[in-house]
C-alpha cells in the first residue's frame, strides 16, 4: 500500500499542481504563523533568561533590592550565613552610547577578585591575549575601564584602548575600552552588548556610590535553596528579594504572559483557517479520485484500508507544509523581531531580543500543527468515504445536496452550543482568566457552522436576471460543500480582522483621549537612557533649576519613577512620584482621568499621602478607593491609603501615583527621572525644544515638544500591533488561498457547465466575470459574517480579555475608515484570487461535455 | 431555392493532438439544410455525427473546407465571433438535457436569454410561454431535479427555441429517453421548430425517427453516404 500512496501521490501532483501548491501553501501558512510566534515568544524569555544566566548564572539565589537598590554591606549578611559559600555584589545598568542613538550598553559591575564567572584575571575568553594580571590591575586603576564583547566592538568598530562616552541619566562618562571578552564562551544566551567592569567604576558610573542592584550568592553544596532563600529573606529584613533562578525566570514569564498568549492564539487561527483549505482539497481530491477508491474497494481493499491511504497523503501533505512552513515561520520571526523587541523594552522594561533561535521543541511543534491539521482535516471526509458507497456519495452534487440538507442541523447545533457557552460564560467563565480565551475559540468553531445555512438562505431567494451577481450567488448555493469552506474560512479571517482592527481602533482613540488630558505640559525632558534604565536614569538638581529659571517657563514638574513590588510580591508596581507647584493634590487628580471617585476627595487624599492607583493594578490586585496598598519598602513595608482609581496606559503591570515628598518619605531622596515643562502664555514649544537641544547639546538630555511626545508614544503603540498585522496578512492569506482552491476545484467539478454555457453562446469573458463574481460573492458573505463575528470578538477582546489580562479599559470606538480598508481588503482579495480560477474556467470548451458533467 | 441557413462544403475534420496520432473524423462533407427543413443525421458510433454538429455550431473549426452558418463563415471567424454567431442562430439540444440543477426550470430556459443580455421581461415571457408549449407551464418554477427524463428533455428544447434560433442541433435529442418519451420528444421537436420557423439537423440512431425527417444524410466512418431510400 506504501508503494500506491507513493504512485498516486505522484500523480496527483503531475496532474493537480495547482491545487496542491494552494493545499500546502495553506498548510504552510498556518503552520509559519504558530513558528513566528513561538520563536518570538522563546525569544522573549531567552533574552531575559540569557542576560539574567550571563551575569548570574552561576548564582544559586540572587538578592534584590525593591527600590531597586539595595545597600551594598547587605553582603555581610548574607556571607554570615552557614549555607552560603561565596556572594558578591553586582551594579547593573544600562548606559546610552552618546552620539550613537538607540545603542546602549548592557553594564555589570562587579568585585573583580570575587569569584563570578568572569574571572578577568586568568579569562580563558579573553580574546586580545593580555597578561591576566595586567588586565586585572588595569580594570582596578583605570577609570572607566570596560571590557565588551569582540562582536560588538568589532560591530562598533571599537578596539582596546579607545575611549567611548556613555551616559546614565544627565551624567556623562568615558569609559575606555580595556578587553575583549567572549562571554558567549562563559554563557551562550549572553547579550552581545554586555559590558563588564570593577563595581566601584559601575557605582560612580551610576552617581550611587554604596548602593547596589543585587547580591549573587552561591551555596554550599547540598545546601536547600528554598530553606537558605527563607532564611536569608528573614535575616536581610523587608525591602529585599531572595530569588532562585527558577523564580526569577517565572516572574519574567509572568510579566510577558499575556503578551505571549495573545499572540499564540492569533496564531491558532491562522492554523484554524488552514485547516479549512486542507478540507476543502481532500474532499475535492476525494471526490475526483471516487472512481479509483471504488476500484480499490471492488478490488478487496477495506474501508480501513482506503482511510489509512487518505490520511497518509493528507500527513504527507501537511509534512511537505511543515518543510515549507518552517522556515516560512523563521523568517516572518526575524521580520518581526524588531517590532517585537521595541515592545519588550518599551512596554515591558525588559531585554529586547537580540537573536533567535530555532529550537527542536518549534520544530517539532510545527511538525505536530502541520500534521495534525492536515489529518484532522482529511479525516472527517475520509472516514465518510470510507464507511459508504464511493460512487454515489462522491458524486459531486449528492456532496453539495448532503451539506444542504445537514445545513439547518449543523447551524442548530452551533447556535446550541454558542447558547450553552454563552450561559456558561456569562455568570462563570468570564471570571476565569482563560475564560473569555475559550470562549472566544467556542464561538470561532461555531461561526463556521452556521455558513452553510447562511450561505443558502442568502442566496436562495435570489433570481437571477443574467450572468450576474444573482447567478454567481446562486451558484455558490449550489456547490455548498466546497463554497462553504471557503466561505467559512473567510468568514474567520474577517472575524479576526475586523476584531482585531476594532480592538486597535478602539484602543488607539482611547489612548489619544487619554493622552490628551494627561499630556499637558509644552515640552517633556529626560535622558537617553531613560528608555532602558528607567530606575536609575536621573535628572541633575542643577539642571532642573536652571530649567526652571528660564523666563519662558511657567512651571516645571517632576517625576521620579520607582519600580517596587508589593509587599506580599505578587505584584510589579511603577510607582510614580510627582511634584507639582502649588495644589499639587488637585492637579494630580485632575490630569489622570479617574476611574472612580470624585476628583475632590482624590486631591485631598493625595495631599494627605495617599496614592491613587492605576486601573491594571486595581484590576490585577483587587484594589479599590478606600483600600491599602502595601510596598516593599527599603525599611520595610510602606502602606499607602488607595484614594481613587485612574485610567492608566503606560503598562501593562500597573502604576502607582503619589505626590513626590510621599515617595521620598517612604523610599529616600533621589533625583527625578524626567521633568516637564509649562511655558508662559505664546511662547513657541518647537522653539523652546530647538533652543533647549542647541544650549545642551553635549550633555545627554532629550528634549521634546508635547507633540513629539505623543508622536512617539503612538509609534511605540503602532510598534506593539506590528506583529499582529503579519498575523493578520497570513490569515488573509490563507483565506484567499481557500477562494482559489475553492474556485480551481469548481473550475474541474463544473466542467461540464461550463461546456454547457459556452455551447449556449456564453462568452469567455462572461464565463470569467461570473467565476469572479462568485469569488467576490465568496468575500462578500465572508465579510457579511466576519463583520458579525469581528465585533463579537472585538466586545469580547475589549470587555473581556483585555481587562483580564491586561486591566486596562478600552473605551469602544468604530474606526470607520479602517474598517472599510479591511472591507475593501476582502472584497478584492477574494476577487483577486479568483481571476486565476476564473482564466481556467473562461477556458473551457463547449466541445467537452460528457455525460454526467453536470 | 433560399440561400441555406448552414452549409458545409468538402469540410475535413481532423482531431491533432501531441500525444497522439492525428485522427481524421470528417473527410470532404458536404451539406446544405434550408431554412425550415428538418435533416436527420444517422450512422454508427464514432461515425462524426457528433463532431459535424459540433462544427456546424461553431464548437470545432473545420481542418479543411469551409462551414457556413446563416451566411457567415465559421472557419476563418474567432473564437469569440463563432461563440457570438452560435449565440444568435443556433439552439442546441443535448442527450443528457444538461440542464442546471440549481436553477428552476424556468431559469433553466431562460439561461441563453441571460447568456444574450436580453431584457429578462422579455425572456421570462417567452420562456413561460415555449413552457406552456410543452406542457410545463405549471411546473415554470420548480427545481428540474423533481422533473422526468421526458419533462427535462422538453425543458432543454424550450432553452434551445428560447431566441427563435434559424437552425436547432440536437445530438441524439431521445438517446436517453424510452422509446415512447422519445418520441414524444421528438414529435415536440419537430412541431416546435417548424412552428417558429427554424431549420432543424437532428443526430439520431433511430431508423424511425429519422423518418420523420424531410431528408436523412448518412455518415460512414466521417464520409457522407447516399441514404437508401426507405
Amino acid at each position: 500500500m506504501i508503494g500506491y500512496l507513493l504512485r498516486s501521490l505522484r500523480r496527483q501532483l503531475q496532474g493537480s499542481r495547482t491545487l496542491f501548491a494552494l493545499t500546502v501553501a495553506g498548510v504552510a501558512l498556518g503552520v509559519a504563523s504558530v513558528v513566528a510566534i513561538q520563536t518570538l515568544n522563546r525569544g522573549a524569555l531567552e533574552a531575559f533568561d540569557g542576560s539574567m544566566r550571563a551575569v548570574s548564572g552561576q548564582a544559586d539565589l540572587t538578592v534584590t533590592g525593591t527600590i531597586p537598590t539595595l545597600d551594598e554591606t547587605k553582603l555581610v549578611t548574607v556571607l554570615a550565613d552557614p549555607d552560603v559559600r561565596a556572594a558578591w555584589p553586582l551594579v547593573r545598568l544600562d548606559a546610552a552610547v552618546a552620539g550613537r542613538e538607540g545603542l546602549y550598553l548592557d553594564i555589570v559591575g562587579f568585585d573583580v577578585f570575587a569569584p563570578v564567572r568572569y574571572p578577568l584575571g586568568s579569562g580563558p575568553a579573553d580574546t586580545t591575549g593580555a597578561d591576566p594580571g595586567r588586565l586585572l590591575r588595569a580594570a582596578l586603576t583605570t577609570p572607566g575601564w570596560v571590557a565588551l564583547t569582540p562582536e560588538f566592538a568589532a560591530e562598533q568598530g571599537w578596539s582596546v584602548g579607545d575611549t567611548l562616552t556613555v551616559s546614565s541619566g544627565s551624567r556623562l562618562a568615558h569609559l575606555v575600552v580595556g578587553a575583549l571578552v567572549d562571554f558567549k564562551a562563559y554563557e551562550p544566551l549572553a547579550p552581545r552588548r554586555l559590558a563588564v567592569m570593577d563595581i566601584a567604576w559601575a557605582q560612580a558610573l551610576l552617581g550611587r556610590p554604596g548602593r547596589v542592584h543585587q547580591v549573587d550568592v552561591v551555596l554550599r553544596e547540598g545546601a536547600d535553596p528554598v530553606a537558605v532563600a527563607a532564611r536569608l529573606g528573614a535575616a536581610l529584613g523587608p525591602g529585599l528579594r531572595v530569588q532562585t533562578p527558577e523564580q526569577r525566570q517565572e516572574d519574567a514569564s509572568g510579566l510577558l504572559a499575556a503578551f505571549r498568549l495573545n499572540l499564540t492564539a492569533l496564531s491558532l487561527i491562522s492554523v484554524f483557517v488552514g485547516l479549512f483549505l486542507v478540507l476543502t482539497a481532500v474532499q475535492a481530491a476525494l471526490v475526483r479520485r471516487r472512481t479509483e477508491f471504488g476500484v480499490l474497494r471492488s478490488l478487496g481493499a477495506t474501508p480501513r484500508q482506503v482511510l489509512g491511504l487518505i490520511v497518509a497523503e493528507a500527513a504527507l501533505v501537511g509534512l511537505v507544509g511543515v518543510a515549507l512552513g518552517v522556515p516560512l515561520g523563521w523568517l516572518a520571526a526575524l521580520r518581526n523581531l524588531d517590532s517585537v523587541s521595541g515592545t519588550l523594552t518599551s512596554i515591558y522594561v525588559m531585554e529586547g531580543i537580540e537573536h533567535l533561535t530555532l529550537p527542536l521543541r518549534v520544530v517539532l511543534l510545527a511538525v505536530g500543527v502541520g500534521v495534525a491539521g492536515a489529518v484532522i482535516g482529511a479525516v472527517g471526509p475520509a472516514l465518510d468515504m470510507a464507511r459508504r458507497d464511493t460512487g454515489l456519495l462522491l458524486a459531486p452534487l449528492n456532496l453539495h445536496r448532503a451539506t444542504g440538507r445537514v445545513a439547518g442541523r449543523l447551524a442548530a447545533g452551533s447556535v446550541l452550543v454558542a447558547l450553552a457557552a454563552t450561559a456558561w460564560f456569562l455568570p462563570w467563565g468570564r471570571h476565569l482568566r482563560a475564560g473569555g480565551f475559550l470562549y472566544g475559540f467556542i464561538m470561532m468553531v461555531c461561526l463556521p457552522l452556521v455558513v452553510p445555512l447562511v450561505v443558502r438562505t442568502v442566496t436562495r431567494p435570489l433570481r437571477p436576471r443574467g450572468i450576474g451577481a444573482a447567478l454567481a450567488l446562486r451558484n455558490l448555493a449550489a456547490r455548498l460543500q466546497t463554497t462553504s469552506l471557503a466561505v467559512a474560512a473567510l468568514a474567520v479571517t474577517a472575524s479576526m480582522l475586523v476584531g482585531i482592527t476594532l480592538l486597535i481602533g478602539s484602543f488607539r482613540a482611547t489612548l489619544v483621549t487619554w493622552l490628551d488630558t494627561t499630556i499637558r505640559a509644552d515640552v517633556y525632558v529626560s535622558t537617553p537612557s531613560w528608555v532602558r534604565a528607567g530606575n536609575d536614569a536621573f535628572l541633575d538638581r542643577p539642571l532642573l533649576d536652571t530649567l526652571g529659571a528660564r523666563t519662558d517657563v511657567r512651571a516645571v514638574e517632576e517625576q521620579r519613577r520607582l519600580r517596587v513590588r508589593t509587599a506580599d510580591g505578587q505584584h510589579l508596581v511603577w510607582l510614580s512620584g510627582i511634584r507639582i507647584d502649588g495644589p499639587a493634590g488637585e492637579v494630580l487628580a485632575d490630569r489622570l482621568p479617574l476611574a472612580g471617585g470624585d476628583a475632590a476627595t482624590v486631591a485631598a487624599g493625595l495631599d494627605r499621602g495617599g496614592v491613587l492607583i492605576g486601573e491594571p493594578l486595581a484590576r490585577k490586585g483587587g484594589y479599590a478607593a478606600g483600600d491599602t496598598l502595601v510596598l516593599a519598602g527599603p525599611e520595610g513595608p510602606v502602606a499607602l491609603p488607595v484614594v481613587g482609581v485612574a485610567y492608566d496606559y503606560t503598562s501593562e503591570g500597573g502604576t502607582a501615583f503619589v505626590l513626590m515628598d510621599r515617595l521620598v518619605a517612604a523610599f529616600g531622596p533621589t533625583a527625578p527621572n524626567n521633568a516637564a515643562l509649562f511655558l508662559e502664555p505664546g511662547i513657541d514649544a518647537e522653539a523652546v525644544v530647538a533652543d533647549l537641544q542647541q544650549r545642551y547639546a553635549g550633555r545627554p538630555l532629550v528634549f521634546r515638544s508635547n507633540a513629539t511626545l505623543r508622536a512617539e508614544v503612538m509609534a511605540i503603540f503602532d510598534q506593539t500591533f506590528a506583529v499582529t498585522r503579519t498575523l493578520q496578512a497570513m490569515a488573509m492569506l490563507i483565506a484567499v488561498a481557500g477562494v482559489s482552491l475553492t474556485l480551481l476545484i469548481q473550475a474541474r467539478e463544473r466542467a461540464g457547465e461550463l461546456a454547457m454555457l459556452r455551447a449556449l453562446g456564453a462568452t469567455r469573458r462572461q464565463v470569467f466575470t461570473l467565476f469572479v463574481g462568485e469569488g467576490a460573492a465568496m468575500g462578500a458573505l465572508g465579510l457579511m459574517m466576519g463583520m458579525g463575528g469581528g465585533i463579537g470578538l472585538a466586545a469580547l477582546l475589549i470587555l473581556v480579555i483585555n481587562r483580564a489580562w491586561f486591566g486596562w479599559t478600552i473605551q469602544p470606538h468604530w474606526p470607520g475608515a479602517a474598517l472599510a480598508g479591511q472591507a475593501a481588503l476582502v472584497m478584492l482579495a477574494s476577487a483577486a484570487a479568483a481571476v486565476y480560477p476564473a482564466l481556467r474556467a473562461g477556458l473551457s470548451d463547449a466541445g467537452r461535455l460528457t455525460r454526467d458533467d453536470l | 431555392m433560399s440561400e441555406p441557413i448552414l452549409s458545409l462544403e468538402a469540410v475535413t475534420l481532423t482531431y491533432r493532438a501531441a500525444d497522439h496520432p492525428d485522427r481524421t473524423v470528417l473527410r470532404e462533407v458536404s451539406l446544405d439544410v434550408a431554412p425550415g427543413e428538418a435533416v436527420a443525421l444517422v450512422g454508427r458510433s464514432g461515425s462524426g455525427k457528433s463532431s459535424l454538429l459540433h462544427l456546424a455550431a461553431g464548437i470545432a473549426v473545420p481542418t479543411a473546407g469551409r462551414v457556413r452558418l446563416a451566411g457567415h463563415d465559421l472557419g476563418t471567424a474567432s473564437e469569440r465571433e463563432r461563440t457570438l454567431r452560435r449565440r444568435e442562430a443556433v439552439g442546441l439540444v443535448f442527450q443528457f438535457f444538461h440542464l442546471l440543477p440549481h436553477l428552476s426550470v424556468a431559469e433553466n430556459v431562460a439561461l441563453p436569454g441571460w447568456i444574450g443580455g436580453l431584457a429578462s421581461g422579455e425572456v421570462n415571457a417567452r420562456a413561460l410561454d415555449l413552457l406552456q408549449q410543452v406542457g410545463l407551464g405549471d411546473r415554470a418554477h420548480d427545481p428540474v431535479g423533481r422533473l422526468s427524463g421526458g419533462e427535462m428533455q422538453r425543458v432543454a428544447l424550450c432553452r434551445a427555441l428560447l431566441r427563435r434560433p434559424p437552425l436547432v442541433l440536437a445530438d441524439e435529442p431521445t438517446g436517453s429517453l424510452d422509446d415512447r418519451t422519445g418520441r414524444e420528444v421528438m414529435d415536440l421537436l419537430l412541431r416546435l421548430t417548424r412552428t417558429e420557423g427554424g431549420a432543424l439537423l437532428y443526430v439520431t440512431h433511430s431508423r424511425e425517427l429519422a423518418a420523420a425527417a424531410d431528408r436523412t444524410l448518412r455518415l460512414v466512418d466521417g464520409r457522407m453516404v447516399a441514404e437508401p431510400a426507405a
